[in-house]
């Protein structure tokens, strides 16, 4: 400091150690006390001065608020009344701070578990789609052995009730001498299925299917066509028919024929 | 006075004992400076009661904000007084404490005191008094105005309408005074 005699002699630190001055002018004189021993030992010197006054003025309190006063020191919360005069605003500003980094906490951890939560949902979505689907799945097999059941049930009534049907036996022709089947006919019913359980015919191509044909008085009636590779179980009901006295199975064109090619004719039986 | 014993502790021991809160420290705290800080709170409120009150405020506000205090910007008794001053001068400045004293008159407030309290002043520091009646009056005016009456240089320029210029340098030799009364 150039002058630093001006400066000592100024009143400024007088009025420092008297605590009359702003903010800014306690912040100069605290540096200078930092930086040069001369301004510290002045206003050391200064305080001291200051102190014996305090103390040649002094006044005794009362007795009685010695105690009362150690009483409130040993009670008083800690952190009652922070320097609110030396650092007001440090202190709510890093209120603010501390809020603010709560609140950006707050919204990380909410953003983490709404995606947690949107992954959780999207899974059970997938979950119930498969259960859904295992669902139907089951349900196909249920009808499907339901109507498997009721086909063996008519199946049985068929076999139990041989007044109501005749079981005519189909023998194979000279072109396929192994081929056997055989064909329930209710006349009263007017009704015609082949036992698949007892269908024994050479295999059939693409092209080509089986066609049953009645004969009724003496011409060819169409009641339908099969496949030897038939499922081999319950029976497979075909066209009604009035008054059949034979049926005949020949191989044709597949979908079946308008008149049976008689070079094809598989196999024959008579009621 | 029936206690005899006072408890007293060097600067650097009490500064410590407060630090860690110990009973003892708020006792030599009370013992050491009580009456030298009573001194100024009442001078400035004028007022017994309201004194008291304002002792164990500015206790309670040292006691608790001891960790604040900085050993390398003064002495602990400077930022104590400081306290105590402050406490004072904002309660005169509140509403019901002007409803409760109309103001005197400077003069007749600091005789009035000084009459009242010659009995209770420490002994031992009766010949320092003597000494402090070394003080020019107009020194004394303005140090008593500012330091026990907590003017700021400001106001006591206006209230003995004088240069702040002047009001500094009074002050300041006032203080060189007592310096060379206490050295």
């Amino acid at each position: 400091m150039k002058d630093l005699k001006t400066y000592l002699e100024s009143g400024i630190l007088e009025l420092y150690v008297l605590g009359d001055l702003s903010r800014e002018e306690i912040r100069e004189v605290e540096q200078s006390i930092a930086q040069y021993p001369e301004v510290k030992a002045e206003v050391e010197a200064i305080e001291n001065a200051l102190q014996a006054y305090a103390i040649s003025n002094a006044i005794e309190p009362s007795e009685s608020v010695r105690s009362k006063i150690l009483n409130s020191l040993e009670t008083s919360p800690v952190e009652e009344a922070r320097v609110t005069h030396l650092r007001p605003v440090e202190s709510s500003s890093s209120f603010y701070k501390y809020a603010f980094a709560a609140s950006v906490a707050l919204l990380l951890v909410s953003v983490i578990l709404l995606i947690n939560l949107n992954n959780r949902l999207r899974e059970s979505h997938t979950q119930l789609a498969v259960l859904q689907a295992e669902n139907q799945q089951f349900s196909n097999r249920v009808n499907y052995m339901d109507k498997e059941l009721e086909d063996n049930k008519k199946f049985l009534e068929i076999y139990q009730q041989p007044g109501q049907y005749k079981l005519v036996n189909l023998k194979g022709s000279p072109k396929a001498p192994a081929a056997r089947m055989t064909v329930a006919f209710s006349p009263q019913k007017e009704e015609v299925m082949i036992d698949l359980s007892s269908l024994n015919m050479p295999s059939n191509d693409d092209q080509h299917q089986y066609q049953l044909w009645a004969l009724v008085d003496g011409k060819p009636v169409d009641l339908g066509v099969f496949d030897s590779t038939d499922d081999h179980s319950g029976m497979k009901r075909m066209k009604s028919v009035k008054g059949a006295q034979a049926f005949a199975v020949t191989l044709e064109p597949k979908g079946g024929s308008v008149n049976p090619t008689m070079e094809q004719m598989m196999a024959i039986g008579n009621i | 006075m029936s206690r005899t014993i006072k408890l007293s502790l060097s600067e650097p021991e009490l500064i410590q004992a407060l630090r860690s809160r110990d009973s003892k420290g708020a006792e030599a705290l009370y013992d050491m400076y009580s009456a030298a800080l009573y001194g100024v709170i009442y001078r400035v409120v004028q007022h017994e009661e309201i004194a008291e009150d304002l002792l164990q405020e500015a206790f309670v506000k040292i006691w608790n904000s001891i960790s604040s205090y900085d050993h390398s910007k003064g002495r602990l008794f400077t930022w104590m007084v400081n306290i105590a001053r402050n406490l004072s001068i904002d309660k005169t400045r509140s509403k019901d404490f002007r409803n409760h004293s109309k103001t005197e008159d400077i003069e007749n407030i600091v005789l009035s005191v000084d009459k009242g309290f010659t009995t209770s002043i420490n002994p031992e520091t009766l010949g320092l008094k003597e000494l402090v009646e070394k003080l020019n009056p107009d020194q004394k005016v303005i140090l008593d105005l500012v330091y026990f009456r907590g003017f700021t240089h400001v106001e006591a320029a206006e209230e003995l309408d004088i240069p702040l210029g002047t009001v500094k340098t009074r002050l300041r030799n006032a203080i060189i005074t007592l310096r060379k009364v206490f050295n």
